[in-house]
């Protein structure tokens, strides 16, 4: 009697597999590969019990494409293709003439398109600063939130869009001496 | 009550106020007129400096096959072999260029002579590209307000009008391809979002002729064809599949792609070219979708209908990937050609084919250049797909690829900031309208008693929200003005800068050089054109010049000479065989160019002028190019530890070369500045290593008057004894 009831299980289990695989339709008996496989090897093997499940794909939300777009832009920006190829030191140097003594130079000079790879870093950095600071501003006139937080984010918004706009003035000034003049 | 006295005055004052709509549509023509007008004039600085003429080189070509096409008509245009360049080789120049900018440019002439203004085609030629340039400010328009609203058109025209990006290839004599092309570019995505949105049947077939005239006018297609089936893949992942949607594409790419095959420079490359099959694939996968909404439109059982789709997906893509494979194994298809290749591998280019490499547009993008050409756009950007991003539609989703694929193309080759600027400016557009309509909004906002304040209920109490929101009230207006100012500041240090740029660095011609002299007056070098008249007046008229393919075209269209090889560098070995010449020793290559019917060689030199884009500064490519195809060109030998050098400590393979002693001819007994011995270069800044330089099979012809141009004549062979 228990031998039944231990097989019974077994039965079912294995009936449930099939079930799952042949997948609703009604066609149990019309497949060769299921009658072949039902023979060899599974007439004395057991297939186990697995609570598997395929894994389910769902489209990420907007906001999280967007921030994976801000760090793709931060990076081409900052001239992180030119990085790859061109292979510029981090930071170039430059002699005193005076005191022999070896000094650092930031910016890149003599040229439009070319850059360290410190400077192209920062001021990338500085263009998605001022981004942010605009989506900042929009967020805070957004009107279901604790004024505390508007405030907050206006201050942030603004104080972002004053510093990045500034800094990357004086960059660019930096590089080309003779801008705006 | 009072009474109201009413003169005749006030009632014809009355009679003339305008309603509320008609004000704003007032304002919005005027604009657009002002921002027409701007666009055409911002890009005539070198036209107003120096005179109506034709800039760089690629323009040279364009000028002349324009020329050809008024003076022989369509058929012989489109049928003509030119025997006058690349000689031996000539050219099939009706089967390889773009014909959309000529036959343009010829129409406009025409029309112009039609109605009695008898202008010279070179003007026409010249004013082109501005013209398109502010028509695409009104597409830009139209664009934003398709995408967002009319204010964010209105923005998106008058960022798009005098953007930098845009400006540096459409300005007044920049003659080239992409001053039509990003025109055409816009109108085709432009109709097709409008097909999409719409599902018009008639915005579809305007978009694919949208399509055939940016075929015909520009190589850069490829981008279109490629981006359109990706946003309608990204579509369909989105679950945004609609009739729309299959309507537009379907006519778009069928009527497109028949059109596009009426170019003969284009040919059958959209059936047979690796670059045009996802278009391909995507229009296969769009029958699949329509297939399956009808089966499911039949069907009642969803379990039989899942089933189904699971088996039509597979089989659909395992038959797509086998037709591939079969296709690319076969030969039919053929892989990328390698000047799209490298925007995807940037560092194919530098390891493979040093042509695509040498060309300095080619480079890699620094953050300065995208500073340069966009200015406070790039922190507009961001904010601009963030507006999109909390507003998804078709046509948001759409500006989106465009920006970020553009935005990524532009990182990798400079050249294409152009093709990304569109974009940027349009999703600039939009975040600018959308923060400024939020402080409109706030300013506008009246005192709604203290209701609107309570019922979002974001405070404790509601005692104390209303006096908050009292009292926050008149600093929130007078925080939002502060910012509306804020904003103003920053546009108009953004019209500020693109004036800048575009005064000094867009805005020449590179024919005509320019320097400032001594007492800070301005100095013209006029060289260029010098040495093209020379050899148009003074020599044979079937003389051949040799010279670097850099001046090819203008040579052709100047000289009226014919030359070995020029700008079109359509056949790597006879540009190396000339790379090979120009630095192997005098007697070798004295062969070469006997073999090759050579009469003139034309170098550029910038020793006595300090101009830097001259032959020895380019002559390592000359040596890279040559050795690619013929090995004995060592790189290695003309350097000394890795450097290259032409004073005293150079390479003697460098100092024998034939570059070398064309270009430092006569130049050890100059003196070019004061304080430095004689044959100072004042490019390279060294004194020159060899300055007794014997030439014996060449003897000079002409240098002009800064020692810019140089030409050689090719003598002839020593008679027998």
């Amino acid at each position: 009697m228990s031998q039944k009831i231990r097989t019974a299980p077994k039965q079912d289990a294995q009936s449930v597999g099939t079930v799952a695989v042949v997948d609703a339709s009604a066609q149990v008996s019309m497949d060769p590969f299921f009658h072949i496989l039902k023979l060899i090897p599974y007439s004395f093997l057991r297939p186990p019990r697995l609570r598997l499940k395929l894994p389910s794909f769902s489209l990420p939300s907007a906001m999280t494409v967007f921030s994976l777009i801000l760090l793709t832009y931060f990076m081409v920006v900052s001239g992180f293709i030119y990085d790859v190829i061109v292979e510029p030191p981090g930071i170039g140097s430059t002699q005193d003439p005076a005191t022999g003594a070896v000094r650092p130079v930031v910016f890149l000079p003599g040229r439009v398109n070319g850059q360290y790879i410190i400077e192209g870093l920062s001021s990338g950095f500085m263009f998605v600063l001022g981004g942010i600071g605009i989506v900042l501003l929009d967020l805070a006139l957004d009107k279901n939130r604790a004024r505390s937080i508007k405030v907050s984010y206006s201050m942030a918004g603004i104080s972002s869009i004053f510093i990045a706009y500034v800094m990357t003035t004086l960059f660019i000034r930096i590089k080309i001496p003779g801008y705006l003049r | 009550m009072a009474t109201v006295t009413n003169t005749p005055v006030s009632d014809l004052l009355k009679s003339f106020k305008l309603k509320t709509k008609q004000q704003e549509l007032l304002i919005r023509v005027s604009i657009l007129c002002l921002v027409y007008i701007l666009a055409f004039i911002i890009r005539l600085f070198s036209v107003l400096r120096y005179e109506s003429m034709i800039h760089e080189f690629d323009p040279y070509f364009n000028y002349r096959t324009t020329l050809y096409l008024t003076q022989n008509g369509f058929y012989d245009f489109w049928n003509w072999f030119d025997y006058e360049s690349w000689y031996p080789l000539g050219r099939i120049i009706g089967g390889t260029l773009y014909p959309g900018l000529m036959v343009t440019a010829v129409l406009i002439y025409r029309i112009l002579h039609f109605l009695r203004f008898a202008v010279h085609i070179r003007e026409v030629c010249v004013l082109t590209a501005p013209f398109f340039a502010s028509n695409t400010t009104l597409v830009a328009y139209f664009f934003g307000k398709e995408i967002w609203d009319t204010g964010a058109g209105l923005v998106a025209a008058i960022l798009i009008a005098i953007c930098p990006g845009y400006i540096s290839r459409s300005v007044a004599g920049s003659y080239d391809n992409e001053g039509v092309a990003i025109f055409a570019l816009l109108f085709t995505f432009y109709l097709f979002v409008k097909a999409v949105n719409t599902g018009s049947l008639a915005w579809s077939l305007a978009s694919a002729f949208g399509y055939f005239y940016m075929v015909s006018a520009w190589g850069g297609y490829v981008f279109i064809i490629n981006l359109i089936p990706l946003y309608v893949l990204v579509l369909l992942i989105t679950g945004r599949y609609s009739m729309r949607l299959y309507i537009a594409y379907n006519c778009m790419y069928v009527l497109g792609m028949l059109l596009a095959m009426q170019i003969r420079f284009v040919g059958f490359q959209h059936v047979q070219s690796g670059e045009h099959m996802a278009a391909m694939g995507v229009f296969f996968l769009m029958q699949v979708f329509y297939f399956l909404d009808w089966v499911k439109h039949m069907l009642s059982d969803t379990k039989l209908f899942q089933a189904f789709l699971r088996i039509t997906v597979t089989c659909a893509v395992a038959v797509g990937t086998i037709a591939l494979g079969l296709g690319m194994l076969s030969g039919y298809i053929s892989p990328w050609t390698g000047r799209f290749y490298s925007l995807l591998d940037p560092t194919y280019a530098k390891d493979h084919i040093p042509i695509i490499a040498s060309v300095s547009e080619h480079q890699p993008t620094a953050w300065s250049s995208f500073m340069f050409d966009y200015h406070i756009l790039l922190f507009l950007f961001p904010a601009g797909l963030y507006f999109c991003f909390k507003r998804l539609s078709d046509a948001t989703i759409f500006i989106v690829m465009y920006g970020l694929t553009s935005m990524y193309f532009a990182g990798v080759m400079v050249r294409l900031i152009l093709v990304a600027t569109p974009a940027v400016c349009l999703i600039s557009a939009i975040a600018v309208s959308a923060t400024v309509k939020n402080l409109t909004v706030l300013l506008r906002s009246k005192n709604k008693g203290v209701l609107t304040g309570s019922t979002k209920g974001s405070s404790s109490s509601k005692a104390s929200s209303k006096a908050l929101l009292d009292q926050s009230q008149p600093f929130q207006k007078n925080g939002a003005i502060a910012l509306l100012f804020g904003a103003f500041y920053l546009l108009s240090k953004y019209a500020t800068h693109c004036t800048w740029v575009t005064s000094e660095a867009y805005s020449s011609p590179s024919i005509v050089l320019a320097a400032r002299g001594a007492h800070g007056n301005r100095v013209i070098f006029d060289d260029y054109r010098e040495a093209y008249f020379w050899l148009r007046q003074n020599t044979p008229a079937d003389a051949k010049v040799m010279s670097w393919w850099d001046y090819g075209y203008q040579i052709t269209a100047m000289g009226n000479r014919t030359v070995i090889v020029d700008n079109n560098t359509w056949n790597n070995t006879h540009i190396a065989t000339v790379g090979r010449a120009m630095s192997s020793y005098e007697d070798e290559a004295i062969e070469i160019m006997r073999s090759l019917d050579v009469d003139y060689v034309l170098v550029v030199f910038g020793g006595v002028t300090g101009y830097s884009s001259d032959d020895i500064n380019k002559f390592l490519w000359m040596v890279r190019i040559g050795g690619g195809v013929f090995p004995v060109i060592k790189e290695p030998d003309y350097l000394v530890n890795g450097e290259y050098r032409v004073d005293k400590g150079a390479a003697p393979k460098m100092l024998n070369c034939l570059m070398y002693k064309l270009c430092y001819y006569r130049f050890g007994e100059m003196l070019t500045e004061y304080g430095k011995p004689p044959g100072y270069d004042r490019a390279r800044g060294v004194e020159i290593g060899n300055k007794d330089i014997k030439l014996e099979h060449l003897e000079e012809a002409f240098t002009t008057s800064n020692w810019i141009v140089r030409i050689y004549k090719v003598k002839p062979p020593n008679n027998r004894w």
